[in-house]
């Protein structure tokens, strides 16, 4: 009891209380902070991004121009084609 | 080692630091809570605690900040349901079980809860805890002149009160 205040405690109050506040200690130890519970969720978005990254660099990298009709055209001649079947191309992708 | 240092804090100071927040907030039940609070802050916050001020001075400082901030949120909680903090106080020291005073303690206990809060802060440090002004001054960062007439206001105040 505190005299100059007129205040006093419930029965074992400071006993009790002691414990109480030890365990803080005890529980904020075990607990994850918040940066260490969204870890997993951080490295997974980040291992995804870099997929992405890595992915359109590649196919920017490696990626050939389309070729043009006239390209084509000489390619399926200089092939074993017959003519009617280049014209069935032809009709086909007009 | 924090563990050991924190357990020392709790066996030296729980105690006083217990009287000085229940000496802001007159409620046992809110004077626990907020004692909670302060350890929790002060466990996280001891590491970093470089020692520039004395160790009971950081405490006070931190449980002085906490029993303000708490003052402050259920003085706006008073206003939005249109109560009166100050008959608030009245019914909290008329209705506590653990209040041992007669009718004269309990009648200045009153006008110190009348008190703005920065100002019953200060004179319950000086009057109940008799802190000198230069260790309140380090607690609540105002000079020591300021707490000095802060005090002088305080008493002033109370007087007139108990008076009435």
């Amino acid at each position: 009891m505190n005299k100059k205040l007129n205040y006093s405690v419930p029965d074992g109050y400071f006993e009790n209380l002691k414990g109480r506040l030890r365990s803080i200690a005890d529980t904020q130890q075990e607990a994850p902070s918040r940066l260490q519970r969204f870890t997993p969720y951080l490295a997974l978005a980040a291992c995804f991004a870099i997929a992405v990254l890595a992915g359109s660099l590649i196919l920017k990298r490696t990626a050939v121009p389309a070729a043009s009709d006239e390209e084509i055209i000489e390619y399926l001649i200089d092939s074993d084609m017959t003519l009617a079947q280049i014209e069935d191309y032809l009709t086909l992708n007009e | 080692m924090e563990n050991r240092e924190f357990n020392n804090l709790v066996e030296q100071y729980s105690e006083p630091l217990y009287w000085h927040i229940r000496s802001l907030v007159n409620s046992h039940e809110d004077t626990d809570d907020i004692l909670q609070e302060v350890y929790m802050k002060v466990w996280k916050a001891l590491p970093s605690f470089r020692g520039e001020s004395s160790v009971s001075t950081w405490l006070w400082r931190i449980a002085t900040n906490e029993a303000l901030s708490f003052l402050r949120k259920k003085k706006v909680r008073a206003a939005l349901s249109f109560k009166s903090i100050d008959s608030e106080a009245e019914r909290v020291i008329d209705g506590d079980p653990y209040f041992n005073g007669d009718a004269a303690q309990r009648k200045l206990a009153k006008a110190i809860a009348k008190l703005p809060d920065k100002q019953r802060a200060v004179f319950c440090m000086r009057y109940f805890e008799e802190l000198g002004y230069e260790e309140i001054s380090e607690i609540t960062g105002t000079s020591a002149g300021a707490l000095k007439a802060s005090y002088h206001l305080a008493q002033e105040k109370v007087k007139k009160e108990i008076e009435a």
